[in-house]
């Protein structure tokens, strides 16, 4: 019984292959999908995925989207997603850090949300490289 | 040379003594008439005339070629991402299904159509589309209404001709700066503030290959329309069977599911449109040089035979000129 994930974005198609587990955290709470799992249709928020193929855990920046579970077929389509090997250590911290700046400096609502959006998003991408080690 | 002096006097005198210059110019249909009767009622053809003609159809030619490369390498580069964002589309159509064929009241036409022209006939065909649906719409019932959405200048200049109370909204200048989700996604958003509606139709041309693009209708219905369908069962009808996660009602769930369809799809169809494009501008253009190739083969024939004639008359205006002077 083999659990196969689709993982897409408007650019590209991120993943496309067996796993034997996921954890995928929704709007509401963290669910972990093993293969036989009923059909969900789930809203994904900003956060990370974790993908489990055989003993080694990986795990993926998400930046918010839809999921459907069904027939052991996982879809899953973000608006944009990085796996945690490929983002910069220093690259994502440096992003971490300008986004707290933006956020003290925020002025009026609509400069808020938007910082607080590009924080939630740093902090989900330095998340991701700590998750792994 | 002296030839040439005389040449280029003799156009003066040609009109006084010269036989008809035998041309077929005046029988091909396709030239105005490169000819000017001179007062004994005689043929005087000028090479000047022909040879600007030819410098005009050379230069077109270069210009035709050139575009047909540019919108070669802007395919190659909007083509790659055009087969990326294709899979994004399939699952919300394998999860939702696409209805084209849902009776709703309220339906809002989408039309993409490029800005720039000189590309074939796609845009025609999409207005064309536009246009049957909201026929059929009409024509199914009084209560229904049909608006337009319309992306792009060349449709704007048809629709608003003879729909311009139907139409909704306008943007134009779409591919001034590379597409990309972020944008596409607040136009879609636009679109749904501004927009009441039941189901939205995106009229687009399909990207099938570099000499095929199809016209082609998605449709996204609205959450409500969704939950009708959804009970009346069919496609739609295993939609309940899928548990929902997220915190949210299902409803307020639905209404996420369709908005971000709608984005998607809509990325899909600009991308797709913007690649039928520079595909029938290629071909546009291609068939515009190869014309004009011919066209300049044809004048330079016309132009030889042209000069001929004039040296011919020349010498013989030279030769009985002589003969005279002799005896």
């Amino acid at each position: 019984m083999t659990l196969n994930l689709c993982i897409l974005t408007p650019n590209r198609i991120l993943w496309d292959s067996e796993v034997k587990e996921i954890i995928l955290s929704t709007n509401s709470r963290k669910i972990g999908v093993f293969s036989n799992h009923a059909p969900i249709a789930a809203t994904i928020d900003i956060g990370i995925l974790r993908i489990r193929l055989n003993d080694q855990w990986l795990t993926m920046a998400l930046m918010g989207g839809f999921a459907k579970i069904d027939n052991n077929e996982i879809t899953i389509l973000v608006n944009d997603a990085e796996k945690g090997s490929d983002i910069d250590p220093q690259e994502a911290h440096q992003a971490l850090e300008i986004a707290e700046a933006n956020l003290r400096k925020a002025e009026g609502k609509r400069q808020t949300i938007e910082a607080n959006l590009a924080l939630r998003q740093a902090r989900t991408r330095v998340e991701a490289i700590n998750a792994i080690s | 040379m002296a030839m040439a002096a005389l040449r280029r006097e003799g156009r003066r005198f040609a009109p006084l003594i010269s036989p008809r210059p035998i041309t077929a110019v005046r029988s091909s249909p396709l030239y105005p008439t490169l000819e000017d009767e001179g007062p004994l009622g005689l043929r005087h053809i000028s090479t000047q005339v022909v040879r600007n003609r030819m410098k005009s159809v050379k230069n077109i030619q270069k210009i035709t070629k050139a575009m047909k490369m540019v919108a070669a390498s802007k395919l190659r580069a909007i083509q790659t991402k055009t087969e990326n964002s294709r899979g994004l589309w399939q699952p919300f159509t394998a999860l939702l299904g696409d209805l084209p064929s849902a009776d709703v009241k309220k339906n809002v036409v989408v039309t993409i159509s490029s800005d720039k022209g000189l590309c074939g006939g796609i845009n025609s065909t999409s207005v064309k589309i536009s246009k049957g649906l909201h026929k059929l719409n009409s024509a199914t019932g009084p209560e229904k209404e049909t608006k337009y959405v319309i992306l792009g200048e060349k449709a704007k200049a048809q629709l608003v001709r003879d729909s311009k109370k139907d139409i909704e909204l306008i943007i134009t200048e779409l591919q001034k700066n590379p597409l990309n989700y972020t944008q596409v996604s607040v136009l879609a958003d636009e679109i749904l503030k501004n927009v009441e509606y039941d189901a939205l139709r995106i009229v687009f041309n399909k990207f099938q290959s570099v000499v095929s693009f199809v016209p082609t209708v998605s449709t996204v219905l609205s959450p409500e329309i969704v939950e009708r369908e959804a009970e009346s069962g069919g496609k739609l009808g295993d939609l309940d069977s899928y548990e929902v996660e997220g915190g949210e009602t299902k409803g307020e769930i639905l209404q996420n599911l369709a908005e971000f369809q709608f984005s998607c799809t809509m990325f899909n169809a600009v991308l797709e449109n913007a690649c039928s494009e520079q595909g029938a501008r290629m071909s546009a253009m291609d068939s515009s040089s190869r014309n004009a190739g011919d066209m300049l083969d044809r004048l330079t024939l016309t132009y030889n035979r042209t000069r001929q004639a004039s040296i011919t008359t020349e010498l013989i205006e030279i030769i009985s000129g002589a003969s005279a002077l002799e005896g």
